[in-house]
């Protein structure tokens, strides 16, 4: 239980975090998510309900801190990225027998491929919601590259939360062997 | 499926239910909400990422010094370290007098802010400002600087604000053309492919035919934006099958924005 508050914690600090990191224009503009990446490996550590959970708060924080209301219309509505979270986490939850084996590797590139997705769901949303369809190198730029930021420092992050996971004494770990 | 499970998942399902009825006002409230409970620690990090920056400076300067002076002695290395560290202060000093200049010659009446924190997400363009509603900041407040416009205000909370930036898609301006009868919509690009971004100007005559240098200022209509302010300069401009539309280069620096005014009415 102590690992899923700090988590919760780590979320947040995250989320606060990403407001302060500057957009890459090297990489076409494209912002750098951590709080995905901790959501993904708190999906394979977690139980399923507190799986939920950490999606339910991450959503909750990213439709609060991201999504604008603009002349009396929201683009994005409050939730869709609970859903997000909820869907995908659960896809994550799923393999959670490779984690078990300590396979991260998967892990590591569904998160990116993850991150870039929630990026793109986003984006149609607003494109649906804005009623022109641009698509260009700019734009996919700005959807992979989260992506591929979040494959990057992926590996670091789940290190440095399987060190907590086991700080923390923390028991769903990989190889303990203790997942049902 | 566990028992657990299902229970977990059903008040998943009405949670999320519950907020996918959110409208805009509870949206709105939702998010001021958020940010009330979170500008604690927005503040402190911005204070935090300025104390950084400073020290990551502090060390380029260091590094082109000795580059530079490889020769010279450590006393006068200290010497210009100090002499930096003054320029720095002459610097914020001459910044922090020249937004005193305007608020006191401006016809409007203001509120001064810094930004906090700057474009929360891909798809918008926003900055957080370390003003509120307990400073008398409200929803569609426009924000300028001394150099022209710079946006409006999206969401308040009590110390902090969040400002929709002139180079948003989303944020249209009404505005006029110096020097002709042109009236046209300005709005952001979705994607800004280099660090300072361009604005469009939409709906103008066919026969408009502007120049590169001219200058763009709201007029006023719409009731959001007080007319006069600069918006940008004419960049190029092009006729479209049913109307001209002109590319602009806005009149702020946005990607380098430190201080902002809120215009809370005129004077």
């Amino acid at each position: 239980m102590i690992f899923f508050f700090l988590l919760l914690i780590l979320v947040l600090a995250a989320q606060i975090a990403e407001l302060f990191i500057p957009a890459l224009p090297w990489l076409y503009n494209a912002h750098v998510y951590i709080v995905p990446v901790i959501v993904f490996y708190g999906a394979m550590a977690l139980p399923f309900p507190l799986m939920l959970a950490l999606a339910l708060y991450a959503g909750v924080l990213l439709d609060a801190l991201t999504v604008q209301v603009i002349g009396g219309k929201v683009e994005i509505s409050t939730g869709s990225s609970i859903l997000l979270y909820g869907v995908l986490a659960g896809i994550m939850h799923g393999l959670r027998p490779l984690f078990a084996r300590g396979r991260w590797e998967v892990h590591c590139i569904l998160s990116g491929i993850f991150t870039s997705l929630i990026v793109l769901a986003q984006y149609l949303m607003i494109t649906f919601r804005r009623g022109s369809f641009v698509f260009n190198r700019e734009i996919w730029w700005q959807i992979g590259g989260p992506g591929l930021i979040a494959m990057a420092v992926a590996p670091i992050l789940f290190w440095l939360l399987q060190w907590m996971g086991r700080m923390t004494a923390y028991p769903y770990g990989p190889e303990r062997g203790r997942f049902e | 499926m566990s028992r657990t499970n299902i229970i977990a998942l059903l008040i998943f399902g009405a949670i999320l239910g519950y907020f996918l009825t959110f409208g805009p006002d509870m949206t709105q409230k939702f998010k001021s909400g958020v940010y009330q409970l979170l500008s604690p620690f927005l503040t402190s990090g911005s204070g935090l990422k300025k104390q950084i920056t400073s020290v990551r400076t502090g060390l380029k300067s260091l590094e082109q010094l000795e580059r530079e002076n490889a020769a010279l002695e450590v006393e006068n290395r200290e010497l210009r370290a100090t002499n930096n560290g003054l320029r720095d202060v002459e610097h914020e000093v001459n910044r922090l007098r020249h937004a005193l200049n305007y608020r006191e010659r401006s016809v409007f009446k203001l509120i001064a802010a810094e930004i906090v924190a700057r474009d929360s997400s891909t798809w918008w363009r926003t900055v957080t400002i370390n003003r509120g509603k307990r400073d008398g900041v409200e929803i569609d407040m426009p924000v300028v600087t001394a150099e022209g416009l710079v946006g409006k205000i999206t969401t308040v909370s009590n110390n902090i604000s969040v400002v929709l930036l002139v180079s948003d898609e989303n944020c249209r301006v009404a505005a006029s053309v110096e020097g002709s009868r042109e009236q046209g919509i300005v709005s952001g690009e979705r994607v800004t492919t280099g660090l300072s971004p361009l604005l469009d100007l939409n709906f103008l005559t066919k026969q408009a035919d502007l120049k590169p240098g001219q200058k763009v200022y709201t007029s006023g209509v719409g009731g959001v934006f007080p007319s006069g302010l600069l918006i940008g300069v004419v960049k190029t401009f092009r006729v479209r099958e049913l109307d001209g539309q002109a590319q602009l280069t806005p009149a702020v620096d946005l990607s380098h924005l430190e201080d902002v005014f809120v215009v809370t009415g005129r004077r």
